[in-house]
């Protein structure tokens, strides 16, 4: 342990707010934390103004608006790390699904086609404009440590912040969901893809062999993989795998359909037609990464705009 | 003109939240709106995503109650498929939810109205927030954090995740309980009954010494409104139950089940907001009400649970029915935070929690509205699906706004009462308190603890004419 306590400082941007909870969801650990670190700037903890000087900065959330850009432009200057904590930060989250429709149209459903409200005006005021887009944080930025996880699990963050201390580099390693999953995944002769809600799974083999469609193998375990132990198929909250991020030729569908195919009779196609048809849920918490959003072969806009075509 | 904004699954607050006065002539303050900038537009992003992934998806709606989401999209998607869960699922999400609660409520207690409570209204500033409680009462201040973790961990054993649940899935649960995890789960609620109470009398005391120092808080801070709440028997309950409406002298006016919401709950746009406020269409007119812990504590006859009902009983006498003052939210709080850990108990004392928590289900057409009771009011979530089960439309109410015209006037009344020729400081710290009374998701969003980001505006004939901020 160092002799001066570590000084952090954390912001949230456009967020749900609940990487903020999973940070206090260390539980007992917090005072640990709180014991060699001092908390400065935090929406959450302190009320401290402005952006001190700090060892590290915890953001999260995407930038949504101009006060985004300018609080991580301020965290950016005034820690020496940068961590980008959550899928918000690292690669826009769901918020960033939106960038499949049009301002007008979301404004159209939300305040003229929505059942409940009796007016069918707009806000015309007072009221800024939406951005276009949502942005993760490092298109804005240089982040030094990505720790995306919706939310990550608190376990993740208190490593990350102890190999801070110890001067180490974090654990947070390569692995997907699968790696802390104990289905064994076995060849079988299931022939069709099940959606969630059909059947009741086997509670001891692979998802993929039983006909689900489970994103774990192509997912950062960000998350100690409690939705495969309690019986749900991984939803890719964390985002993809580096690999599926960087190498152009890879992508969700294409690697789960081939594993899918290895794993039952299901053919690939089928499988990357079904992610296809239902894009806005399987790339729901990554799409407005570049990363992924930006692949010449993500073509969400025709995909969701024939549902169920062929 | 500006206008309000909050929280709510279509809109947030992200940095400043920004609150206009108004000024007459003679510099008295007329009007106050919170206006916030922000709009997500979730109701259209749903549109073509799987229905049976909505619990999970909308749960990220709000990182501060997902499991409120997680659980009111559940109910609306068995709505709609005609579904009934089996007995061991629904006390199964019961008990995820009195988790929720317990952690919910006691970080609004003890982490957002801990600092007003303990440092007063006119503490220091720079004190002002939970490093400063901590300081002042670090006894209280530990149990307050092991009780938030407490029921934070039962929600994670039953929700799979304590942020962000993923087990209730269309048809019951994704998951059964066996002997092991009910052990564990006894093993937290035990503790957090025990906690709770100690807590609570902690809590009801520095609520009677902080009215004792601010007597206009019991006298000036009121609003006569209609409130609704969900009531069961009777009695409160957060995870089932009927809508109860009553006027401002406490006549019911209308008692409906969820999927009527539409012919009582009217959205309207306003001009410079991108909050749509919520009124209750009774009798041909709209009438402003009021969600939350007090709403709820006002509709009921009284609580589930013995030592709950013991506290609801003195409630009452000492505050009068129906009590349409601000203040006693936090009261309210605490009756809800006992329920909570009693519930809890009930449950995990109960057999048939452990029986089988899942049914097949098959997915068709259909429509259907679900509800629960969030800590901060009740929550609708509608969906339209079709025959592949996709989602074509899909609508959500959060209780933020249906509180939206209640808080601006609470604003408007505490810059009122305690502003009156004071400093920049106390116009803050008054408009703050006013906002944070109803624990909107805009407390925890814009975040607040202690002081919360904010700039506050004067106008005159709708010129600015004085500018406040405070940096978070």
């Amino acid at each position: 342990m160092t002799a001066e306590k570590i000084r952090i400082n954390t912001e949230w941007l456009s967020v749900c707010g609940g990487c903020h909870v999973a940070i206090v969801d260390m539980h007992e650990k917090i005072l640990d934390v709180l014991g060699a670190a001092t908390i400065q700037h935090s929406p959450v903890l302190t009320d401290i103004k402005g952006y001190p000087k700090a060892d590290v900065g915890i953001v999260t959330g995407a930038i949504r608006n101009e006060h985004d850009r300018h609080a991580a432009l301020e965290m950016r200057e005034a820690c020496d790390l940068v961590i980008a904590l959550g899928t918000c930060a690292v690669y826009g989250g769901l918020p960033g699904a939106g960038m499949v429709h049009t301002r007008e149209e979301i404004l159209q459903t939300v305040y003229v086609d929505s059942p409940t409200t009796r007016t069918d005006t707009l806000p015309s005021g007072d009221v800024s404009s939406l951005e276009k887009l949502v942005t993760p944080l490092d298109e804005v930025i240089d982040v030094d440590l990505y720790l995306p996880g919706c939310p990550p699990h608190a376990a993740f963050i208190f490593d990350g912040l102890l190999s801070l201390l110890e001067k180490r580099p974090a654990r947070a390693s390569s692995e997907t969901v699968c790696g802390r999953c104990r289905r064994s995944m076995k060849k079988t002769d299931e022939a069709a893809i099940k959606r969630s809600h059909e059947g009741v799974p086997d509670a001891e083999l692979c998802l993929l062999s039983q006909g689900y469609i489970c994103m774990g193998s192509v997912t950062l375990d960000r998350c100690l993989s409690p939705c495969p132990a309690h019986g749900i198929a991984c939803t890719g909250c964390a985002g993809p795998t580096m690999q599926i991020l960087t190498e152009p030729n890879r992508d969700i569908r294409t690697e789960l359909g081939e594993r899918m195919a290895a794993l039952t009779k299901i053919e690939k196609g089928e499988v990357v037609k079904t992610i296809e048809a239902g894009a806005k849920t399987y790339y729901a918490y990554a799409m407005a990464t570049k990363m992924v959003g930006g692949k010449p072969t993500f073509l969400i806009h025709d995909w969701i705009e024939r549902p169920g075509d062929n | 003109m500006g206008r309000m904004l909050t929280i709510d699954p279509v809109t947030r607050i992200e940095g400043h939240a920004r609150v206009a006065l108004d000024l007459d002539d003679a510099g008295g303050i007329t009007r106050a709106d919170l206006i916030v900038n922000e709009l997500r537009g979730f109701e259209r992003i749903l549109v073509g995503m799987e229905a049976e992934k909505m619990p999970q998806i909308t749960a990220r709606i709000c990182g501060v109650c997902p499991s409120a989401h997680h659980l009111a999209a559940v109910k609306a998607l068995e709505n709609a498929l005609g579904v009934d869960p089996p007995p061991a699922a629904k006390l199964m999400r019961e008990l995820l939810y009195m988790g929720h609660f317990i952690h919910s409520h006691t970080l609004h207690l003890f982490v957002l109205a801990g600092p007003d409570l303990v440092l007063g209204l006119d503490g220091d500033p720079a004190k002002r927030n939970i490093v400063g409680v901590v300081e002042a009462v670090p006894e209280v201040a530990l149990k307050a954090l092991r009780l938030r973790s407490l029921g934070q961990k039962l929600n994670e054993l039953i929700g799979g995740r304590g942020v962000h649940p993923v087990t209730a899935i269309i048809g019951g649960m994704s998951f059964d309980l066996d002997e092991q995890k009910l052990a564990a789960a006894t093993a937290l609620v035990d503790e957090a009954l025990e906690l709770a109470l100690e807590l609570a009398t902690v809590a009801k005391d520095l609520i009677n010494a902080q009215a004792t120092a601010h007597p206009a808080l019991l006298t000036d801070l009121q609003q006569p409104t209609w409130y609704m709440g969900t009531v069961k028997g009777g009695k409160v309950n957060f995870y089932d139950g009927r809508l109860r409406v009553i006027d401002d002298t406490g006549m019911v006016r209308a008692e409906f089940d969820a999927p009527e919401y539409g012919t009582y709950l009217a959205e309207r746009t306003v001009e410079s907001s991108y909050l749509k406020p919520v009124f209750m269409n009774v009798d041909g007119q709209e009438h402003v009400y009021r969600v939350n812990t007090l709403a709820r504590m006002n509709v009921a006859e009284g609580m589930e649970t013995p030592k709950a009902q013991s506290w609801f009983e003195a409630f009452r006498k000492g505050l009068g029915w129906p009590c349409h003052l601000t203040v006693p939210h936090n009261y309210a709080r605490i009756i809800e935070l006992i329920y909570a850990c009693e519930k809890a108990k009930e449950i995990v004392s109960d057999p048939a929690v452990l029986g089988s928590a899942r049914i097949p289900v098959t997915m068709k057409a259909g429509h259907g509205v679900g509800h629960v009771e969030a800590p901060r009011g009740s929550l609708f979530h509608e969906y339209e699906i079709d025959d592949n089960g996709i989602v074509q439309a899909a609508n959500l109410i959060v209780a933020t706004q249906q509180n939206y015209s209640s808080i601006n006037t609470s604003i408007l009344q505490a810059a009122q009462v305690f502003v009156a020729g004071r400093g920049e400081d106390a116009i803050l710290n008054a408009v703050e308190f006013a906002i944070r009374s109803y624990d909107p998701c805009l407390s925890c969003a814009t975040h607040a603890v202690g002081r919360m980001p904010l700039i506050v505006e004067m106008r005159r004939n709708g010129e600015t004419v004085h500018l406040m901020r405070r940096d978070a």
